[in-house]
């Protein structure tokens, strides 16, 4: 289990912080001043309703709304206390350091092992050794390694969908990035996938700070440290989780954790 | 929710009503399944008579002789190496220019002016019958450029024909990419270009290839456009001739000289093998189109498609 936050001796620090941020499709404003510190290596769950924001939120936390023609993002995204939106700031960069797995798996169809070296080949790193020694760490970080390590030149669409979303976390941890961004990683898979997922997230903090969506309440309470509650585009209440989970101090968030709308 | 209690007996028999739309069923059935099987049937007739007529005149000095002019006895060899030859010209201008062409716009162009009017003229080129870009070929590079009948000028001429088929090939191949893919790539921390290299087309690779190989039926069998710009004649003292600047008559051109200018007295003999190693040639083709595509998805992939 993870202990709670409030046990810890030194104090958390803050890795990944959004400040006043807005994101806009169009005319249409998504998410409206949404002001959240996401503590290192600890895991946030950003929970609420269908459409209240989480996922676009989430998704300005490492500029993937650049790829959507039309979207705007205002206001700051500190990593370490540097804006991701600012002047010099890289897209390429960032989301070397953030890395992102997405909500059905989405492993590129190559080889096992070239989904796993694809980010470290394409920022330049070519020596064959080294390549696949961050396969192994990646794919038993992701604790696949057991499962693959016969056959990482078949196909990774020859694997389950629970295979494939652990091959993906491993994609991206093979970067060795800071920060992980999951937008509902186990919405497409079976209980059995889901639970293997959520235990792997769990010591994913040992070395990452993790941020990710879900529309599961449970969920959000097994896995997570810190809560948020999005409706309609606004950060309702942020907590530890087992705060926000039992004592929620606004209404809206009551509601919606005790099942009254959602 | 109690059910009425009143309720008709229900049996598992079909009743009039039932039996009307099986037999419906049945009938449709039946008749998409015998016009699927008529287009079997018309190619399997045709490639019957094909080798009915031309089958004997297949013989190996057919098959590499030059043509005659007045006796008979003429083969079809320079034909079957022109053939290839403008083929594999045409494809070295299509291919970069039209994958480039298509690359651009299903990936980097937004929705706007430019990629419109870029889609309208592709669209309208291909509309283009192909004796009047025979017409204009002749034009521009037998009169304007001075060339002559050359085998570079009617490549030329099927590039202009075929670009158009070719983009929207390389566009319906990248749009087949699903989207997640790039999204992850991008979210790796790729470029755009690093995601098109590596990711975008060589999971289109497979649809790729098989689009480009049924261009290249459609090139080796081009007829119409060649007449004006390649010419059809072969040349005299120097039948397998690399020089692009030389007049170069195709197999299909052949087929059509032979038919109507020809004055040997075995037309018909020369006529219907060209017609049939043409025939064969195109059916070669296609098949090669599948078994290549697949081969590379599998190569690319690691998967068989």
């Amino acid at each position: 289990m993870i202990e709670s936050p409030a046990q810890t001796a030194a104090p958390i620090q803050d890795k990944i912080v959004a400040d006043d941020v807005d994101v806009f499709y169009g005319s249409f404003q998504a998410i409206k001043s949404a002001t959240l510190a996401m503590k290192a290596q600890h895991v946030t769950a950003l929970i609420g309703p269908s459409g209240c924001g989480k996922s676009t939120f989430l998704r300005a936390l490492n500029r993937m709304h650049d790829l959507t023609p039309g979207a705007r993002v205002t206001g700051e995204v500190l990593l370490d206390g540097e804006n991701i939106y600012g002047a010099d700031a890289d897209p390429v960069v960032i989301r070397h350091r953030i890395g992102m797995v997405f909500q059905r798996p989405n492993p590129f169809p190559k080889t096992i092992y070239e989904n796993v070296v694809y980010g470290p080949r394409i920022h330049g790193e070519n020596n064959k050794r080294k390549l696949e020694e961050i396969a192994e760490r990646a794919l038993r970080q992701a604790a696949l390694w057991d499962e693959v390590k016969d056959r990482l030149s078949r196909s990774a669409l020859d694997l389950s969908g629970g295979q494939q979303q652990r091959l993906c976390i491993a994609r991206a941890v093979a970067l060795d990035p800071e920060v992980i961004l999951m937008d509902e990683p186990a919405s497409a898979l079976d209980p059995i996938a889901t639970s293997k997922i959520e235990d792997l997230i769990g010591q994913l903090t040992e070395k990452f700070t993790v941020v990710i969506v879900t529309h599961s309440m449970q969920q959000a309470a097994r896995i997570s440290d810190y809560t948020a509650f999005f409706h309609l585009g606004e950060i309702v209440e942020v907590g530890p989780t087992n705060q926000i989970f039992t004592h929620p101090k606004e209404k809206r968030t009551e509601d919606y954790i005790t099942g009254r709308f959602g | 929710m109690a059910v009425a209690a009143q309720q008709a007996p229900r049996s598992l028999i079909a009743s009039g009503n039932v039996r009307t739309r099986k037999f419906a069923d049945g009938l449709a059935t039946l008749v998409l399944w015998a016009m699927a099987a008529s287009i079997i049937v018309l190619l399997a007739a045709f490639i019957v008579y094909m080798i009915y007529l031309g089958g004997h005149a297949l013989t190996w000095s057919f098959l590499t002789r030059p043509p005659a002019e007045h006796e008979a006895g003429g083969g079809i060899g320079p034909e079957i190496f022109n053939s290839f030859y403008i083929l594999i010209l045409t494809l070295c201008f299509t291919v970069p220019v039209a994958v480039a062409a298509g690359v651009f716009l299903q990936e980097y162009a937004r929705p706007g002016t430019f990629r419109s009017v870029v889609q309208f003229s592709a669209e309208s080129l291909a509309t283009v019958p192909s004796v009047v870009m025979g017409l204009f070929g002749l034009l521009i590079f037998v009169y304007t450029f001075h060339w002559g009948y050359t085998a570079l000028g009617g490549a030329l001429t099927l590039t202009l024909l075929n670009l158009p088929a070719l983009v929207r090939v390389t566009q319906e191949a990248l749009g087949s990419v699903p989207d997640t893919l790039r999204e992850a790539s991008m979210g790796l921390g790729g470029t755009k270009w690093q995601t098109i290299t590596r990711v975008v087309l060589p999971s289109a690779i497979g649809r790729l290839t098989t689009g480009i190989v049924l261009i290249a039926g459609r090139i080796y069998g081009e007829t119409a456009a060649l007449i004006f710009t390649a010419g059809v004649s072969v040349t005299g003292n120097h039948p397998y001739d690399l020089n692009p600047f030389h007049t170069a008559e195709t197999l299909a051109v052949h087929v059509w000289y032979t038919h109507s200018e020809s004055v040997v007295p075995d037309v018909d003999r020369i006529g219907n093998g060209s017609a049939l190693v043409l025939l064969i040639m195109v059916l070669v083709f296609n098949v090669g189109a599948r078994i290549v595509g697949r081969m590379l998805t599998k190569r690319f992939t690691g998967r068989a498609s």
